[in-house]
């Protein structure tokens, strides 16, 4: 008894457990209708209609899966929502499309060349569904117990006793698989199945044996037998992986030292031949499936001239991805020359790409907007407050705005108030300065700061030396 | 002749061979009958190359199929320690060995990542290894402190398996007989007998002629590898 009691703490606190918050985290997806028409303020989305509709064919595009190494350019200027429609994009697609995240600047690295990590983003966001025989432990639950190890602050560790109507066994569990188990809300007389191989739990139902406790079930509770014989089969399951993690596994160089070296360095190309041959070969006999997914680029314009024209050949390719990419740059220096270009991209590139732009939020859509975010950080804001808020991010940016969000609500509380009033925002608005602002202040004292000779050279220098 | 052209094939030096069917002229046929399995063909098909150390012999051999094996012998008694299978996963990698006989392997690596280390059997649970004697093919399954009459153990041909019950419910298992399997040997109940002592319960099975006269074959056709010589020598402290 104790130990269930145990076990419901543990729920409970596992369920107030508070997430960080991001600054996109308030996105659920794209706000679509059925008919792909816009809603306009809907899964924390607001206003942009033209280029969420555009989001949304895309999306159609990509869950058909037929195209192949289409690219799209979401252009538009500083905080109009370009990651925030890529996000929910990928929330829409869900997670069995594979959807990577990266910003143009993370493929300069000491460890990889610029294309190598490229190849591996690309590979990473195509899928391949495939059938595989794994081990599966299938039986009734008996009993869970969750219990801290002894000493402050020990690691949870966990015991689940599983039956059949032959057989019973105890396991030992980690923190991870108690998470889960308690995610799955999982109790005694249960029927359950975990992958042994992934750890992945999966609910059958209730066992028969139960059906008499009648508090204890809900409306749709589904009852089966208690399996029968051993409670480890071998099944066959299909699995999700990328061509990445293929690559991945065929290239560790066996010995101990692979253990040790997390990040997997090149991989040799003909590794990747002999992995694309091998999926072909697959595809053919109809024991596997390709699922196309989205590459997401930020801040694109970071790329140099070199990822761009490799870009351009390996969109052309059969397995390549949807890539989606996002500047906010307008006419600029295309990186690695000095020509100029649109976007800071190349023509040819530009010229395979669909553009979709994004732009400036009207003064409704951003109260819109600072109100979902005040949700999300959970502060209550009055609401001439967030006229202010609104006002302050019409003046200077969104974001400057948003930061203001978490900040008054932390001055409100220190003067015990549960309302962040308009005097709250104005106090952190003298606190911190905008943009703007800080730069008026520059102006102003500028002759006082260190190695200030007056000359505006030095930043330009350093765009040019790369 | 068309049995002897497959027998020629597979023969390494022609002389074991013309030996061997003399032999097996002079002791009848029924006896030698596994020499036509797939298995004892598949064996002297595959490479093999061999390693002595101490009173260890190490055979590795590697099918035409692909499929990778491991064998120990004991030089003295001449009985199999160990037999292990390279398992390889669908989607390529190194590969794990697979224990078919003898103990199972330390694992070197231990789980670092994934769900290994975050989900397993206690310790406390019963485990099963295979280990064969001279004369019978053998199972322990550590951990069962039921007594005796708890178990009941049968011989079950539909599904080619020994098959271990509990009357109380507890323990249930299929034990697979590979060993008899190659050489498609039935499963006698006669053949099988347990015993029980100190939490282990211990399943043996007597090895039926056939299976004798293969292993005692076997360990002869394996003297004609002859063990690597130049492997690396192990840093051996003064």
């Amino acid at each position: 008894m104790a130990s269930i009691a145990a076990a419901q703490v543990q729920e409970v606190r596992s369920i107030t457990r508070i997430e960080r918050i991001g600054a996109h985290s308030h996105i659920r997806g794209l706000g679509l209708d059925d008919s792909l028409e816009p809603r306009a303020v809907s899964q924390g989305m607001v206003g942009q209609k033209m280029a969420r509709k555009a989001a949304g064919v895309i999306l159609q595009m990509i869950r058909e899966g037929k195209i192949a190494g289409r690219a799209v350019l979401l252009a538009g200027q500083p905080g109009t929502g370009k990651t925030a429609i890529a996000m929910g994009l990928a929330q829409a697609l869900g997670p069995d499309t594979p959807f990577t995240s990266m910003a143009g600047s993370e493929i300069f690295s000491l460890e990889m060349s610029k294309t190598e990590a490229l190849t591996q983003a690309i590979r990473k966001s195509i899928g391949i569904r495939i059938k595989e025989e794994s081990e599966i432990i299938e039986g009734e639950v008996v009993e869970v117990v969750v219990e801290r190890a002894a000493g402050g602050g020990g690691a949870r560790v966990g015991r689940l006793t599983l039956k059949t109507t032959d057989m019973e066994t105890n396991y030992d569990m980690g923190a991870k698989m108690i998470d889960s188990l308690l995610k799955e809300k999982v109790q005694a007389g249960d029927v359950i199945t975990i992958d042994k191989a992934t750890g992945k739990i999966n609910k059958l139902g209730r066992s028969f044996a139960r059906a008499r406790d009648y508090d204890a079930t809900g409306q749709q509770a589904r009852f089966v037998q208690c399996p029968e014989g051993e409670l480890q089969k071998r099944k066959e399951v299909v699995h999700t992986v990328t061509l990445h993690e293929i690559d991945v596994i065929n290239s560790r160089t066996h010995g101990f030292l692979a253990l040790f070296s997390g990040d997997t360095g090149e991989i040799k190309s003909e590794i990747r031949e002999q992995i694309n041959g091998k999926v072909a070969e697959w595809r053919e006999e109809g024991k596997a499936e390709m699922i196309p997914g989205v590459l997401f680029i930020d801040e694109a314009h970071m790329l140099d001239i070199e990822c761009f024209s490799y870009l351009n050949r390996a969109l052309e390719s059969e397995t390549a991805p949807v890539v989606i990419m996002a500047t906010n740059r307008g006419i600029t220096r295309i990186r690695g020359t000095n020509y100029k270009s649109p976007h800071g991209i190349p023509l040819d590139l530009l010229d395979r790409m669909i553009i979709v732009p994004t732009s400036p939020y009207s003064h409704q859509e951003l109260r819109e907007i600072l109100n979902i975010r005040c949700e999300e950080e959970d502060c209550q804001m009055s609401a001439d407050a967030l006229t202010v808020l609104t006002r302050v991010a019409t003046e200077t940016s969104l974001r400057y705005s948003i930061q203001l969000i978490t900040t008054a609500s932390l001055v409100a509380k220190r003067r015990k108030a549960t309302e962040v009033s308009m005097e709250d925002v104005k106090k952190v608005y003298s606190l911190f300065l905008d943009e703007h602002r800080s730069e008026q202040f520059l102006k102003e004292y500028q002759d006082e700061f260190m190695f200030n000779d007056g000359s505006g050279d030095a930043p330009q220098l350093m765009e040019v030396s790369q | 002749m068309k049995r002897s052209n497959c027998l020629i094939e597979v023969c390494e030096d022609f002389d074991s061979f013309s030996k061997r069917i003399k032999t097996s002229f002079i002791e009848g046929n029924n006896s030698k009958m596994f020499r036509n399995t797939i298995w004892y063909r598949s064996l002297l098909d595959a490479e093999k190359s061999c390693l002595k150390e101490d009173k260890l012999k190490k055979i590795h051999y590697k099918f035409q199929d692909d499929k990778e094996m491991v064998e120990e012998y004991n030089v003295d008694t001449q009985v199999l320690l160990r037999r292990a299978w390279k398992v390889k996963g669908k989607l390529g990698g190194e590969g794990k060995w697979d224990v078919e006989i003898g103990d199972p392997i330390p694992d070197a690596t231990p789980h670092i990542e994934g769900i290994g280390a975050d989900f397993m059997e206690s310790k406390d649970q019963p485990i099963l290894t295979r280990r064969n004697t001279r004369i019978n093919l053998e199972w322990r399954i550590r951990n069962l402190p039921y007594p005796i009459e708890t178990y009941s153990v049968s011989a079950n041909n539909d599904e080619r398996c020994i098959v271990i019950r509990t009357t109380n419910k507890k323990y249930f298992k299929r034990l697979q007989v590979p060993e008899l399997d190659r050489l498609n040997l039935p499963i006698e109940q006669a053949n099988i007998q347990c015993s029980h002592s100190f939490n282990t319960l211990i399943i043996a099975y007597k090895k039926p002629q056939q299976l004798l006269d293969m292993d005692k074959e076997w360990y002869l056709e394996l003297n004609k590898v002859k063990p690597i010589k130049d492997i690396p020598n192990d840093c051996k402290t003064q």
